[in-house]
């Protein structure tokens, strides 16, 4: 096969998983219709496919407004014109391996919350659980519908320099980002004419669909139109764009808190023709903000008396509150055993090796071993308060140690993962960056579904090996082959 | 539909019309302005359409300099109604009610929003042809209509819309009428200036219906009657109201029959003082009371939908 010139000036990294550059040196065969399309292009013609993604991003609306010096500057996600591609080998593994996890993680939730045999035979230490800010006591024996608690859930997916995969994290909140999975995919078929269905690329629309087929079948009512609506903290939150356009594909109502009121257990949303009864709830705002009642009571984004309702079972939420215990990166630790005491199988995922610096043993070797080490905080997201060992000067390695001393049990550390790497366009030529995905997740009373595709985030600064969007990162369309 | 949706629907709409009046002012005014041998004065434009108030030194500074007034009126950053800070805040209006209008709407606005923030935008204000500049804007206006028209679904939120922008416009034209007839009465030599009441008709988009109208030259009843009575002239007050009243009616449903009479009474009886007023009866009882009158119901209407319809009580 004949080379493009972009192939043979790439370079890819040492010791790094490849997703295009083979073991043989050669283009691996998923990756060769692609690489064969842009040879045919000039660097001037790849531009101008930068250039039109951005300025259909731009006049569509999906940006997010950075709020400082009283101004709001308007942004756009980064985007990579170059697609990251899954054979469907990968695929059927990856996907087995996210509803082992999922279903194994669901029993969690429902066993913590209820019996807690899993503690009671020692699985999982009781103040791991106890002490996990996101252990909801409120929550405890209620009666989920289905007993689904995790209906939507974005598992973050790494692979390591032989190209296994691993579980970074278990999102199980409210994970954002599947609407830049859609629009990713729509502005690719601009961008390369005809050749996603010259590769074989499985379409991701279903997603919407299936969603709102889930949230139907959850209303507590038996009526045959439920409303269902969206709550969104409202048009400052940086996903706001993906709430409207989750809305809008599912022909739901999008609401705010004040829009919604709570009268004798029901809640209800405020129309130009009074009062309507709300059956099902897609919350995007955190457990914490939903209820002023019940969690911060100087919440402006919630609804007073929801809980209540919930409670009663006359309105459904999605996803079920409390769901946080389970995505602890405390708790992440012990998924692998959870997979064996709930499901009775081997992990088809692995989890990347963690310590708990709550524990004083591992602590000192993390301490040990610092500079090959990341270290996070349990509750947090975002790419925020990371410790990046190999990175780090020697003062913020010692201020960071302070900090895990005052709460040693909010900290892991894990070995500097080397995320693999997939070609990016980058002026006029193409460059390894890394890479992770984040496929969503849908369960319903049918079961656990997932649309063959994800987000791919990349880390669009060289060597980077933070793929976060507040963090410097980009996202790229992902196409998983039929 | 959510009563906050309902009223993101009525003011962006009312941001939207008030754009297109205030554009098409500004271009008329600044052509005037190129066609006089004495000093040109933008003060009635900057009563009219800045934020009422405002630092009166300010404004007085910027009377006479047609430039820093574009660039005051357009894309002002303290002035609150500057083209800018308006399209802003219909965007910020349309974007909470994103999943409720058609994509193509939303998409027509963000362009519309750009092409106010382009920095390119305040260069040629400043240096090339403004009424260029304001053409490109009148058309973005234009495109907005338009797509609006072919793509909106004829239901409720399409009537909160139009209730907003038929209610802005009726509030704009009595305020240009107010402002212009006011200058008059400082200043009766303008009552025979011709380009004075030409310019006003201009602004109004008004100008060749009245010729087609009117054979006997400018005289300040036609025009009085014209913006106020004609029923066929787009912008004139009966016209704004009949349509307020219009798209009212629509949004009747059993559930809410009781905001809906207190709304459509208030709305009737504008409508009929209106209606059964003639150009003789609205001087003898002075033209400025009665502006005023007029003014004060349509705000009062605007106050009542916030009260009934919009869940702001």
């Amino acid at each position: 096969m004949q080379e493009s010139a972009y192939f043979d000036k790439y370079n890819p990294i040492n010791g790094v998983w490849d997703e295009m550059y083979g073991l043989d040196a050669n283009v691996r065969d998923h990756y060769r219709k692609v690489i064969e399309y842009i040879s045919g292009e000039s660097a001037d013609d790849l531009n101008n496919k930068e250039e039109l993604a951005k300025r259909l991003f731009m006049s569509q609306g999906i940006t997010f407004t950075v709020y400082n010096s009283g101004e709001g500057i308007e942004k756009i996600f980064p985007f990579d014109i170059i697609p990251r591609i899954i054979t469907a080998e990968e695929w059927a593994f990856v996907e087995k391996g996210i509803k082992q996890r999922l279903t194994a993680l669901n029993l969690f939730l429902k066993d913590v919350y209820h019996n807690q045999f899993i503690i009671n035979d020692g699985i999982v230490p009781i103040d791991i659980i106890y002490s996990c800010p996101h252990f909801l006591r409120e929550m405890y024996h209620l009666q989920v519908p289905y007993d689904i608690y995790v209906h939507i859930s974005g598992i973050d997916i790494i692979r390591d320099h032989d190209g296994t995969f691993y579980v970074l994290e278990d999102n199980l909140r409210t994970p954002s980002g599947v609407s830049y999975m859609l629009e990713n995919r729509e502005i690719t078929k601009r961008l390369f004419p005809d050749l996603l269905p010259q590769c074989g690329v499985r379409s991701v629309t279903e997603y919407p669909t299936i969603l709102y087929k889930n949230l139907l079948a959850l209303s507590p009512r038996q009526i045959h139109n439920p409303t269902i609506v969206l709550l969104s903290p409202g048009i400052y939150n940086s996903a706001y764009f993906e709430h409207t356009t989750l809305a809008r594909l599912m022909g739901v109502e999008l609401v705010e808190g004040r829009d919604l009121v709570v009268n004798n257990h029901k809640v209800y949303m405020k129309t130009t023709t009074g009062l309507q009864q709300v059956d099902v709830i897609y919350r995007r705002v955190d457990d914490e903000y939903l209820d002023p009642l019940v969690f911060n009571p100087s919440s402006m984004l919630g609804v007073a008396g929801i809980m209540g309702a919930y409670r009663k079972g006359n309105v459904a939420i999605v996803n079920a509150i409390g769901t946080g215990v389970a995505d602890d990166k405390a708790v992440y630790v012990y998924v692998p055993e959870m997979i064996r005491y709930y499901l009775n199988e081997e992990p088809i995922l692995k989890n990347v090796p963690t310590h708990q610096l709550g524990n004083a043993d591992e602590r000192a070797h993390v301490f040990e071993n610092i500079n090959t080490m990341v270290i996070k905080k349990t509750n947090g997201s975002g790419g925020y308060g990371m410790l990046m060992g190999h990175a780090a000067t020697e003062k913020e390695i010692e201020d960071y140690k302070l900090e895990i001393l005052k709460e040693p049990r909010n900290f892991i550390a894990q070995p500097t993962i080397s995320l693999s790497a997939a070609p990016c366009y980058m002026q006029g030529e193409l460059q390894p960056r890394r890479i992770d995905l984040r496929p969503y997740a849908l369960y319903g009373p049918d079961g656990i579904e997932i649309v063959p595709g994800g987000l791919t985030r990349v880390a669009l600064k060289e060597g980077s090996l933070v793929v976060n969007s507040s963090q410097g990162g980009g996202s790229k369309d992902t196409w998983v082959l039929a | 539909m959510l009563s906050r949706v309902a009223a993101s629907f009525y003011w962006l709409s009312r941001y939207i019309e008030r754009s297109d009046g205030m554009l098409r002012m500004l271009k008329i005014n600044y052509a005037s302005s190129q066609d006089t041998v004495q000093e040109f004065t933008w003060e009635p434009v900057i009563r009219i359409f800045s934020g009422r108030d405002e630092d009166e030194d300010e404004s007085a500074k910027l009377e006479n300099n047609s430039r820093a007034v574009l660039k005051y009126m357009v894309i002002g950053k303290s002035n609150s109604n500057s083209i800018l800070n308006i399209i802003t805040l219909a965007r910020e209006n349309a974007r909470g009610v994103q999943e409720h209008i058609p994509k193509d709407l939303w998409q027509c606005l963000n362009e519309y929003y750009h092409a106010v923030k382009d920095p390119r935008l305040e260069k040629s204000l400043l240096r090339d042809d403004p009424i260029s500049v304001l053409d490109v804007l009148i058309k973005q206006v234009m495109l907005y209509y338009g797509t609006v028209e072919i793509t909106m679904e004829r239901g409720e939120g399409r009537s909160f819309m139009n209730i907003g922008k038929y209610l802005e416009r009726a509030i704009q034209s009595v305020d240009i009428l107010d402002a212009k007839f006011g200058s008059v009465s400082d200043n009766p030599d303008l009552l025979t200036d011709t380009s004075y009441w030409k310019h006003l008709l201009l602004s109004l988009g008004g100008y060749e219906l009245y010729l087609k109208t009117y054979r006997e030259g400018f005289e300040a009843s036609n025009i009085l009657e014209q913006v106020v009575l004609n029923n066929d002239f787009p912008r004139s007050v009966i016209y704004s109201v009949n349509n307020i009243q219009r798209y009212f009616d629509r949004l009747k449903n059993d559930s809410n029959l009781d905001d809906f009479r207190e709304m459509s009474f208030r709305i009737g009886r504008l409508q009929s003082r209106i209606k059964y007023s003639s150009v003789k009866s609205i001087e003898q009882e002075g033209l400025h009371l009665f502006l005023t009158q007029i003014r004060t119901e349509l705000y009062g209407i605007g106050n009542s939908l916030n009260e009934h319809y919009f869940a702001n009580s």
